[in-house]
């Protein structure tokens, strides 16, 4: 099997996945050190290619992006070094953990990486999280959850809605599992919990904007109606 | 003194005139310290490439703008991310761009769009003439002798999924070979063209 992923590291290199396997091989990726320092190879290589593209940018382009910077936030740099060394380096790659959409239920969702991996995503919900992760907008922001892995979410005023995607080192113990909450004004509300033995979920958030904060606590399945302490990690939106 | 001579051997070798950027890291250092005047900089050195890079992709000029437009702001925003033991900070860049591009080209809503705005765009800049320009930068540029360097299936494969944004399975349709071929043929493409790219 891992063989069988690995062999994607030439699509890979050359951004040739779907989304879908986009974010297995990217996972795969995490777990195997070799693989990455390979795929990172691939990349760099890759990019050469841009060589043999150079055109004459238009004249307007410079002063409207001097501008627009001049409008735009940077983010810090990530402030802790994990021992993992996987970190995204490219915001649009935070953008390809993706998406699969629990169909189970109003307001659940569980996420399988089986599920991502057998491409259960559905053409719609992929076009709608990709459409606020490109939205001209998009602040994205990621914490780190002191379970181990990360947790990113994207949020759009223009479409008025984010994206929380959750990535961890692995499943909590048997019987409990992954929640994420979004918290306006102090109170919390469930976002949906994940399944046992599931870490990984892509989630679309309507409103989201509004929230001040995203929070990811571990509950016991099949999750809670409210976060208990110590929260997992705590994603500032404001 | 005597010894001036020996002073000067030891003196450092100045950059090698072949390296066109030779501070593009210190630069992005700059730029992820808010340094306003390096990004002008960095603007200079890398978006010609960036710029070009998603109008090959795209072949529409006026969405090549708006998506090399919000590559270079997200390169400000996202500079101290930068992870220099991850890869090149071109290569970061164009890395960004790249995956902009091809996420552009592959959205439905977009492609809408691109039938549309390509209508009205080519009244001036005929795709051909896109091709030919595109064609002449190529001759200069040594990736262009490396990717002549590959086999005819692996330089297919490398440039119909890099400068046009298919996708594996589509590479394979479009050439009728076989996905693990395609998946193969990429892989060992790139290395091939890797071992050709750097310098002897």
């Amino acid at each position: 099997m891992s063989v069988e992923i690995h062999a994607l590291v030439g699509p890979y290199a050359l951004d040739a996945l779907d989304d879908v396997e986009r974010a297995a091989f990217e996972r795969h990726l995490r777990e195997c050190e070799p693989c990455r320092l390979e795929a990172d190879d691939l990349r760099e290589t890759a990019a050469r290619l841009a060589d043999g593209a150079w055109s004459v940018p238009p004249p307007g382009l410079r002063d409207n992006v001097l501008a627009a910077i001049g409008n735009t936030r940077q983010v810090s740099a990530p402030a802790t070094r994990s021992a993992r060394p996987v970190r995204r380096m490219w915001v649009a790659a935070a953008a390809a953990v993706v998406v699969a959409a629990g169909a189970a239920g109003a307001g659940a969702w569980t996420i399988q990486d089986q599920r991502v991996r057998t491409a259960q995503a559905t053409a719609a919900q992929e076009a709608r999280v990709r459409t606020i992760l490109t939205a001209p907008d998009v602040v994205l922001r990621e914490e780190t959850l002191d379970s181990g892995g990360r947790v990113t979410v994207a949020s759009s005023r223009l479409q008025d809605a984010g994206v929380i995607m959750l990535s961890a080192d692995g499943a909590p113990a048997a019987g409990r599992v992954y929640q994420t909450w979004t918290i306006r004004a102090g109170t919390p509300s469930s976002a949906g919990a994940l399944g046992e033995g599931q870490s990984a979920a892509v989630q679309v958030i309507d409103g989201l904007p509004e929230a001040n904060q995203v929070g990811v606590t571990v509950e016991a399945a099949p999750g809670a109606t409210t976060p208990s302490a110590p929260l997992d990690a705590l994603v500032e939106l404001t | 003194m005597a010894e001036h001579g020996r002073r000067d051997h030891l003196r450092p070798v100045p950059a090698s005139p072949e390296n066109p950027e030779p501070d593009a890291g210190s630069l992005l250092k700059a730029v992820a310290r808010g340094d306003e005047k390096a990004f002008g900089r960095l603007y200079d050195l890398v978006t010609p490439r960036v710029y070009g890079l998603i109008r090959r992709v795209l072949r529409d000029p006026a969405q090549a703008e708006e998506v090399a437009q919000e590559v270079l702001v997200e390169v400000w925003r996202t500079a101290a991310r930068f992870d220099p033991e991850r890869g090149s900070p071109t290569a970061w860049v164009f890395t960004i761009a790249h995956r902009r591009a091809v996420d552009r080209v592959r959205s439905e809503q977009a492609a809408a769009d691109r039938t549309v705005r390509a209508g009205a765009a080519s009244v001036d800049t005929p795709y051909d003439e896109v091709a030919d320009e595109v064609a002449v930068r190529l001759e200069r540029q040594q990736v262009r002798s490396c990717l002549d360097d590959l086999t005819e299936l692996q330089r297919q494969a490398v440039t119909l999924a890099y400068y046009q944004g298919h996708t594996y399975p589509q590479v394979s349709r479009l050439l009728d070979v076989p996905l693990a071929t395609v998946k193969t043929r990429m892989r060992d493409g790139l290395i091939r063209l890797r071992d050709c790219l750097v310098p002897a």
